[in-house]
């Protein structure tokens, strides 16, 4: 049981001139290492809980803490605060405050007085982390709002904060930008960072959370696993939400075939592997440091002796990809994408970030629990 | 009819720059929107939808191409382009752009005004479109205290109260909370049982799978297809190079029909589509009992059974009568659910739509067996 990061103790708050409290009483205790999502209808009160804990706002009544103290509101108490609980707001311009990409970035880690060298190193991380280090010249205003979107979840990573908080990540953004989105918060959960998302999409939270918590017109109404939250279909009814479409598949097929609904899929593979055997493909699995090349694939077609579909799975190798050139077949979800493919009884080769061969390891083996064994190898990305 | 389509365009191209050779928003795009047919124009943030979209009523201009209203192309004078959005409103996706006035009553009125309706008839069109969107008891409110989703239902009740033929709808569900997107979706549907031409345009693909007919994608302002969604995401380069993702429903389907080796068609685009292609002989279904809900229909008794409501009226009796329903929201598919998993579920909607409701449930036999439907 991991122990809690940020508590909230009989939270409550009113807006100025507002007599009906926006969070009313809220005991909610995010833990450590936990990948958190709060759940809540338009107006719940997902932002206006963001906004406490990092101190921008403060309670009316009742107190928050982060490690088991409560935060103090002086100034530099606050800034100490906020380079270790980093919240990116729903809507990027109200978090964007520089010229340019680069000195947008910088302004976080500049105002915690780092030695330049390290600021430097950290907007240079944020920046390939999120995609934009081409961009890094570029004026602030003359971004999408997908790549405003990017920078300033970069502005966050710069302060390589213990908590990242996200305010609806993946609202406005394209499908194929919200995948993206939602693997960086995986790898970041990963290596180690606590991160918290609030979010109305239900399908997004059940595939990511271990914890949700659900707030219903400003009070907290449910901290728990999501099957307990989506089992109850009065509360789910209540909160303005719906049941996520693969618990409800499941559960269905469950029903019809007489079988226990747990263990309960969360991705498309999980539910495939329940549901269907037959013969599968062979998974290889190249992690990838600072370049891509052909040689690579050739490796992997000579490995399995014939055809090979290839997907990416991590920034790093998706910002390499573009100056190899190489012929990837999935770009975006690729672990699931290839997954789909394997369980099909193709052969299929997953280039990944050396951060994240563990990750991948631990998807892989929660598969198993669904009924794949997949034959996954571990390939050595260097030429012989 | 004498056209095919109701709205069309034609070699449409069309920059925000004045300068020759600045970049193009839409590149030489053609397409046709039929009458009745539940058209979505898919593709990423920037591919030129909402673009595309100001063409429909006249607010832009093609730079080369035109635009066709029942086959006829459209006049830019300002007399014909007031009657012209009579017959087809927009509704842009920020409802800040939209709503003026400083009362939803006003907002909504304004359209029908200027129409020179009778006050009666105006009357009667307020009332009726906030009633669709739910927003009847904000009738008197001010639209500056509305919340986002509220702004969003109001902006719709202004277009449903022009009583347009066809009714255009830029990221609908967009920033709205699941069930306020259930809640549009199923008032479009009725809208489109109604005989209204809905267009829709969004990024959310299992919206558009499991709504469209048809579908036009968009990308980098040029159409790169037109057609029925098993089509497009069936090829997933296209899919890929849109920005776009695979439905859910259209990838569990096709793994689990391909792990057993059967074929993927029939597609299905529900989820109650594909458990009944997935469910097994032995499985137990409830039966569905739909019952018509008219002006004199006396209230239901509670019989205990699962329940859910379809249609302005029935939720209107519901809603009045505090009766218990289970299922408020996308009540027919989640009926289907609930007799799927083993439990009898009556299903309570306007008197009118029975058949049609009817039809609509007996039609996913075409997937595999379903719940035995009861009139």
């Amino acid at each position: 049981m991991n122990g809690s990061v940020i508590d909230t103790e009989k939270l409550t708050f009113y807006y100025e001139g507002n007599d009906k409290a926006s969070l009313n009483e809220v005991d909610i205790h995010i833990r450590r290492g936990v990948k958190t999502v709060i759940l809540g209808a338009n107006g719940a009160g997902k932002s206006t809980l963001f906004y406490h804990l990092n101190g921008v706002y403060r309670p009316s009544s009742g107190k928050v803490m982060f490690e088991g103290e409560p935060i103090s509101y002086r100034r530099k108490a606050l800034r100490s605060l906020r380079s270790r609980v980093s919240v990116v707001l729903q809507n990027p311009d109200d978090q964007i405050f520089g010229q340019t990409v680069e000195s947008d970035v910088a302004y976080g880690p500049m105002n915690l007085r780092l030695p330049e060298e390290e600021v430097k190193e950290r907007v240079e991380t944020a920046l390939r982390t999120v995609g934009l280090t081409d961009l890094r010249d570029r004026n602030t205003f003359k971004l999408s709002y997908g790549q405003r979107k990017r920078l300033a979840l970069a502005g966050a990573l710069a302060m390589k904060p213990e908590v990242l908080v996200m305010d609806e990540p993946t609202a406005g953004l394209d499908p194929q930008m919200a995948l993206e989105l939602m693997e960086l918060a995986e790898q970041l959960h990963h290596s180690g960072t606590t991160v918290v998302i609030s979010t109305h999409d239900v399908d997004l939270a059940y595939a990511w959370a271990d914890e949700i918590h659900v707030l219903r017109y400003g009070r907290l109404i449910f901290s728990g696993t999501s099957e307990e939250f989506y089992r109850d279909p009065v509360q789910v009814y209540m909160t303005g939400v719906v049941q996520p479409s693969m618990f409800l598949i499941n559960k269905s097929l469950c029903d019809m075939r007489g079988i226990e609904e747990a263990p309960y899929p969360r991705t498309e593979s999980q539910l495939v592997s329940k549901m269907a055997s037959g013969e599968k493909g062979r998974f290889l699995i190249m992690p990838v440091a600072d370049r891509m090349d052909s040689y690579m694939l050739d490796a992997a077609v000579d490995e399995v002796g014939g055809s090979i579909k290839v997907g990416l799975y991590g920034s790093r190798s998706r910002s390499l990809l573009y100056e190899s050139g190489l012929p990837v077949d999935y770009v975006f979800d690729g672990f699931e994408s290839c997954m789909a493919d394997c369980l099909m009884g193709k052969d299929v080769l997953l280039l990944c970030d050396e951060s994240c061969l563990d990750l991948i390891g631990s998807k892989l083996d929660r598969l198993r629990d669904f009924g794949t064994d997949v034959r996954a190898k571990v390939m050595d990305p260097s030429k012989n | 009819m004498d056209f095919k389509y109701i709205l069309e365009a034609r070699d449409v191209t069309y920059s925000y720059e004045k300068k020759e050779g600045s970049p193009k928003s839409l590149s030489e795009v053609s397409l046709g929107i039929r009458p009745g047919i539940r058209t979505v124009i898919l593709g990423a943030n920037g591919a030129g939808k909402s673009t595309l979209f100001y063409h429909f009523n006249g607010v832009f201009r093609p730079k080369s191409g035109e635009v066709l209203y029942r086959g006829i192309p459209l006049c830019y004078d300002k007399e014909v382009l007031y009657q012209l959005r009579e017959d087809i409103s927009v509704v842009v996706q920020n409802p800040d752009e939209q709503i003026f006035s400083s009362t939803v009553e006003e907002d909504v009125a304004f359209g029908p005004m200027n129409q020179n309706l009778h006050p009666s008839i105006v009357e009667g069109r307020i009332a009726d479109s906030l009633f669709k969107v739910g927003m009847e008891d904000y009738r008197y409110r001010p639209t500056t205290q509305l919340s986002f989703g509220q702004k969003k239902r109001v902006a719709i009740a202004g277009a449903l109260a022009m009583e347009p033929k066809v009714l255009i709808l830029d990221e609908p569900t967009a920033g709205l909370d699941p069930q306020m997107s259930q809640e549009v979706m199923e008032m479009v549907d009725r809208l489109c049982l109604g005989g209204t031409t809905v267009v829709i345009s969004t990024h959310d693909v299992d919206l558009a799978y499991a709504w469209a007919d048809e579908i036009h994608v968009l990308r980098h302002g040029r159409l790169i297809f037109s057609g029925v969604p098993e089509d497009f995401f069936s090829d997933k380069e296209s899919v890929a190079l849109s920005g776009l993702a695979l439905p859910h429903t259209f990838s569990v389907n096709r793994s689990l029909e391909g792990i057993r080796g059967l074929p993927e068609a029939p597609y299905p685009r529900t989820n109650s589509q594909l458990l009944a292609k997935l469910s097994p002989p032995e499985a137990r279904f409830g039966r569905i009992m739909i019952r018509g809900i008219g002006d004199g229909t006396p209230v239901p008794e509670d019989d205990g059974l699962t329940r859910g409501i379809y249609g302005f009226r029935t939720r209107r009796m519901f809603r009045d009568n505090g009766c218990r329903a289970d299922i408020y929201f996308n009540a027919v598919e989640g009926c289907c659910l609930s007799a799927m998993q083993g439990r009898d579920t009556v299903l309570f909607c306007d008197e009118e739509l029975v058949d049609v409701i009817a039809g609509r449930i007996r039609s996913v036999s075409e997937f595999g067996r379903i719940p035995e439907v009861v009139l």
